[in-house]
Formats: C-alpha cells, sequence, structure tokens
C-alpha cells in the first residue's frame, strides 16, 4: 500500500515536471485571455515574466523566506534571491533538477541565500516560510491546503494557473498567465467579548463570527434588542475590520468603522465613529471567550 | 435637520413604491419621497470621498438632506434638483437653519432638464428605471473622474466601480474617460516601431492591445478609472507596467518596466489615430 502511494506520488510529479518542460519550452504559451482577437500571437514570452510577477504579487523584500514547492531548475527562488534579496528553500523530489537548481544558484551568485532539497512535500515542514510558491497540479494543491492554512497568518502562498478550490485568492491578476496571490488568514470562527467605549457609556457585547477561509460575518448580541450585523467584514492576514450601525438614537445615528489585530485570542484595534470629516477615534478590544457560535 | 414627521411619509412613500416598482418600466411615475437616514446620507458622501473641492449634485434632493450634509459635514458646495416645489422651499430654509444656505442651492427642475456638467459629485436615490433612464445624459455630460454614487437602484448594465453594503447598498460609478479606438503609441518598448494601441470599452472595462508589424500584443490588466488608464504590454520576457492620464485625443503617463523590484521608468504618450484605424 506505501509503495502503491509512493508510486503514484512520483507519478503525479512526473506530470508536474512534465508541465514545467512544456512551460519552459514555450509549449504552453498560448495567451491566458483575449482567445478572441483576431490576431496571432508572434511574441511568445517565456515564463520568466510570470516568476516576476509572483514574486512581485507577493511583495517579496530581503526579510522574507521563500520556500518553493516543487522548485524545478530554481529559477523562482533564484529570482527571489538575485532581484529581491530574499532567502529560500527549494524542495524538489528529482535528484537532477536539485544539482541543476545548485549550479544556476552558484552561476547567479546567490548560494549563501538558498538552498534546494530534495524531499517529499508532504514531509516538508514550511512553517518557517513567509511566502510560499507553488506551481502544482489541483489535485496536488488540495492535498497541500489543510497544512498551507495552518501557517502563520499574514504568510503569503502565490501560484500560477492552478488555484485553491474553494478558497479563492485574495488578488488574481493576468499577466501572460493567472498569478494568485492568498494571504494566510487568522482563525476567528466563535464568540468573542467586545468592549467599546461608545458616547453614551462603555459598552460589553457578545460577537458571534462565522469564517470560511478569509471570508468572514457574524453579529453583534445586545440584551433586549435583536442581533446586528457586521457589514463590510474583512479578513486579510491578522488584519480584520468591519462596520457597526449604532443607532441606538436616531438623530444621532453613526456608523462605527473597526480596523483590528488579532494576536492571541486577543482582537485591538481603533474605531472610527461619527459623519463628515470630523470622525472621532476610540480604541476597542475583543477577547475570544468560545470556539463555536 | 428633520422637518416632518417620519412614519407616514414612508408609510405614503412605501405604498407609492409598491405600485411604482409593479410597473415602473411603462408608467412614469414620480420616484417617491423616502428620505435617508443620517447614516444613509454619510455614507454615501463617505463612499464618494466628498472634499471641500467638490460640488455634489443631488438628484431628487427631497428635503435637501444630502446637500446640506455635503456642505456641514465635509465643507463642500451643493446643488439639489427637486421636482416638488414645496420641498424646494423647505430645504431652502433647512440650509439656512444648518448655516450653510451660502454654500448650496435648490433648483425646482426636472432632472432630466437640469444642467449636470458642473458636477463632481452626483447622488441619487431614485427607482431603477430612472436610473436606467438618466445614464446617457449623465455619461455625456459628467466629466470623467466624476463620482456617482447610488443608493439601493444601480444601473442595469454599467458596474459599479465599488459596492459597499452597510445595512443599505451603495454603489460607486465612476465616470470614464473614452479611450476606445485606435492609438499610436510612443514608448520605449516600441524601439523605433510603429505601435497601435487598440482598445476596445464597456464603460470602465478595457480589453485590447497593440498592433506591431503583423503581430498583435494583448494589454494586460487594461483598466479606465476616470482619466486614469492602465494596462501591461509584455515582450521579451520583460513586462511594461503603463499609467497615465487622458485628455481627450491624447493619453500620456509613466510606464515602469524591467524585472525585479526596481523598475526603470519613462514616460510614454499616445495620440488617437485616424478613425479608419479602428477595428470594426
Amino acid at each position: 500500500m506505501v509503495k502503491l502511494l509512493k508510486y503514484m506520488f512520483l507519478n503525479i510529479n512526473s506530470i508536474v515536471l512534465f508541465m514545467r518542460l512544456c512551460l519552459l519550452s514555450g509549449a504552453l504559451a498560448a495567451p491566458a485571455s483575449h482567445a478572441q482577437w483576431p490576431y496571432e500571437v508572434p511574441f511568445v514570452p517565456s515564463p520568466q515574466v510570470v516568476v516576476d510577477e509572483m514574486l512581485r504579487l507577493a511583495n517579496v523584500t530581503k526579510d522574507d523566506f521563500v520556500m518553493d514547492l516543487g522548485s524545478g531548475d530554481g529559477r523562482i527562488l533564484i529570482t527571489a534571491a538575485h532581484k529581491f534579496g530574499a532567502r529560500g528553500t527549494g524542495v524538489d523530489l528529482d535528484e537532477s533538477l536539485i544539482a541543476q537548481s545548485e549550479e544556476n544558484a552558484r552561476a547567479a551568485n546567490v548560494t549563501e541565500r538558498v538552498q534546494f532539497l530534495r524531499q517529499d512535500l508532504f514531509k516538508t515542514d514550511f512553517s518557517k516560510a513567509s511566502v510560499i510558491t507553488m506551481y502544482l497540479l489541483p489535485g496536488v494543491n488540495m492535498r497541500l491546503r489543510p497544512s498551507l492554512l495552518a501557517l502563520k497568518p499574514g504568510t503569503r502562498i502565490v501560484a500560477h494557473d492552478f488555484d485553491l478550490g474553494d478558497w479563492q485568492p485574495d488578488v488574481k491578476v493576468t499577466i501572460r498567465k493567472n498569478v494568485m496571490l492568498w494571504i494566510v488568514p487568522a482563525k476567528i470562527q466563535g464568540r468573542w467579548r467586545l468592549q467599546l467605549p461608545l458616547p453614551a457609556g462603555a459598552q460589553t457585547w457578545d460577537m458571534d463570527i462565522r469564517q470560511k477561509h478569509q471570508e468572514i460575518d457574524g453579529v453583534v448580541r445586545v440584551a433586549d434588542r435583536p442581533p446586528a450585523g457586521l457589514w463590510q467584514a474583512s479578513l486579510r492576514g491578522d488584519r480584520v475590520s468591519f462596520v457597526l450601525v449604532d443607532n441606538t438614537d436616531r438623530e444621532n445615528e453613526a456608523n462605527m468603522y473597526f480596523e483590528g489585530v488579532v494576536r492571541d485570542g486577543v482582537m485591538e484595534g481603533e474605531f472610527r465613529r461619527g459623519v463628515g470629516n470630523v470622525q472621532t477615534r476610540h480604541k476597542w478590544r475583543a477577547t475570544r471567550t468560545g470556539t463555536a457560535p | 435637520m428633520r422637518v416632518r414627521c417620519f412614519a407616514p411619509i414612508v408609510r405614503l412613500a412605501m405604498a407609492l413604491f409598491a405600485a411604482a416598482s409593479a410597473s415602473a418600466a411603462s408608467l412614469d411615475v414620480p420616484t417617491p419621497y423616502i428620505p435617508s437616514t443620517r447614516g444613509n446620507v454619510d455614507e454615501m458622501l463617505r463612499l464618494a470621498n466628498v472634499t471641500p473641492q467638490d460640488v455634489v449634485f443631488d438628484l431628487g434632493s427631497g428635503d435637501g438632506r444630502i446637500v446640506i450634509a455635503a456642505a456641514h459635514d465635509y465643507g463642500a458646495r451643493g446643488i439639489g434638483i427637486e421636482l416638488d416645489a414645496a420641498l424646494v422651499r423647505e430645504s431652502t430654509e433647512n440650509a439656512r437653519r444648518a448655516g450653510v444656505g451660502e454654500r448650496v442651492e435648490f433648483r425646482h427642475s426636472d432632472i432630466f432638464a437640469a444642467d449636470l456638467r458642473a458636477a463632481t459629485v452626483v447622488t441619487m436615490y431614485l427607482l431603477t428605471s430612472l436610473v436606467n433612464k438618466l445614464e446617457p445624459k449623465l455619461l455625456a455630460e459628467l466629466r470623467p473622474g466624476t463620482r456617482i454614487v447610488a443608493h439601493d437602484y444601480g444601473f442595469a448594465e454599467w458596474q459599479p466601480d465599488r459596492k459597499v453594503q452597510i445595512s443599505k447598498s451603495y454603489l460607486l460609478y465612476i465616470v470614464p474617460a473614452k479611450v476606445a479606438g485606435a492609438w499610436r503609441l510612443e514608448a520605449p518598448i516600441t524601439k523605433g516601431r510603429e505601435f497601435v494601441l487598440d482598445l476596445q470599452q464597456r464603460y470602465q472595462e478595457v480589453r485590447g492591445g497593440v498592433r506591431v508589424q503583423g503581430g498583435f500584443l494583448p494589454a494586460f490588466e487594461a483598466r479606465v478609472s476616470g482619466e486614469r488608464v492602465r494596462f501591461v504590454l509584455v515582450e521579451d520576457d520583460v513586462s511594461y507596467r503603463f499609467e497615465g492620464d487622458v485628455r481627450g485625443d491624447g493619453m500620456e503617463g509613466v510606464v515602469r518596466y524591467g524585472s525585479g523590484p526596481q523598475l526603470m521608468e519613462q514616460r510614454w504618450r499616445a495620440q488617437r489615430a485616424a478613425a479608419a484605424a479602428s477595428l470594426p
């Protein structure tokens, strides 16, 4: 059984390798869209432009540690080190590609900052990464997804062509190919106790949040009143924002615009309240009190 | 700011509204008067990012609350257009009491007869049939970059540039410059060759590319937002990111190109080519 799984896995990887080789030779170089245009495409760009786009979309800097899953000839990591100043590790199963990557890294003079490991992706620990790059098959992406979602909130994942199923990318651009960015969301589903100072006096409300990947919604429960919805609720890495309508006093109705950071069961930040260009700013804080709404 | 008793108006308005929405397309029913709450009004002005430099036109200004809030809370100037003469008088009185009589004006007029060319922001809370009937007038009279904020009811075809939901729906539309057609492009990427930029446009959505020496470079990520235009061309493994402004028959701006985070930067411009050169 173990042997069979291993065999299947190697097979998937050889397909990935085949696709990579196709890409290198330009055989897959059809334009991603614009197919309806009645022109030939005589200028066939090489995927280096896509590599650049992935690293740019992830906003890679010298402070990043990039892990390239299925690193092939090493071009993504070498570009990240050479042009963006990052450090990183590439992981691939193919020994000859690892050797070639090391040779390419020497040629680009970045051996100090990158290393290539011949290793099974599913046995690789990538908790050290601040950026993950990958170009794998959909099935492999989906098998990796639980480990990716478990990474530190704020970790950026970039891929092209193949997505992560119903985990929607935070950003998608089409430049030669579809390039997608995901930001690992904090886990905030559950009940929180929201404390905030309102003009009418300090308030403590229960806030229930539902979450699917980075999509969130929720309600605030106040005694004797119908639950108030969280509007425009958004989660990006460890940054959360939402709007509550304070209509306790109809003549003085105002929206409250919350922004904050989530860390270790605490959300805190500032909210703006009031109308016009002179809003007041107040601190807010929420602490986790339960896991299921 | 509220002068009248609220509940009876809403009930009347709801009744009118029910009648109107049932047959909105065929009957010329006037839009019922449903005053927005203070929160609604503020969200519309916030979404339009109103500043003291703006002239806000409210189409169907009711008791004047949006125009008055734009002046009082955001320091803008404002013009309200309203068909009901009694509401126009009431608005003028409300503005005087709010201390913004100098900065706002209310015109007793049909919105289709009003001259909207001075607007930098247009707000409206009108029925769908009326919104769609207004679209050609807005696109013809408003300058590129003018922001239109609709409350609940937006255009049928024109997609909003932004949508916000806070109790209600607010839709922001930015009047796009006209970029459709053929443009002769001067930029470092051309290296002396003739580049003809062919663009097709549907509101703010743009697609197309460059014809050069019998070939074609698709324009990626092409968008127009007001007078701002941007697109990306790719040639020889390098992406060229164009950003610029459209002014009538010219466009100009900055193109960034190269690989890695430090991009080179140069000016580019484009001039509208003869109409015959454009695509069918």
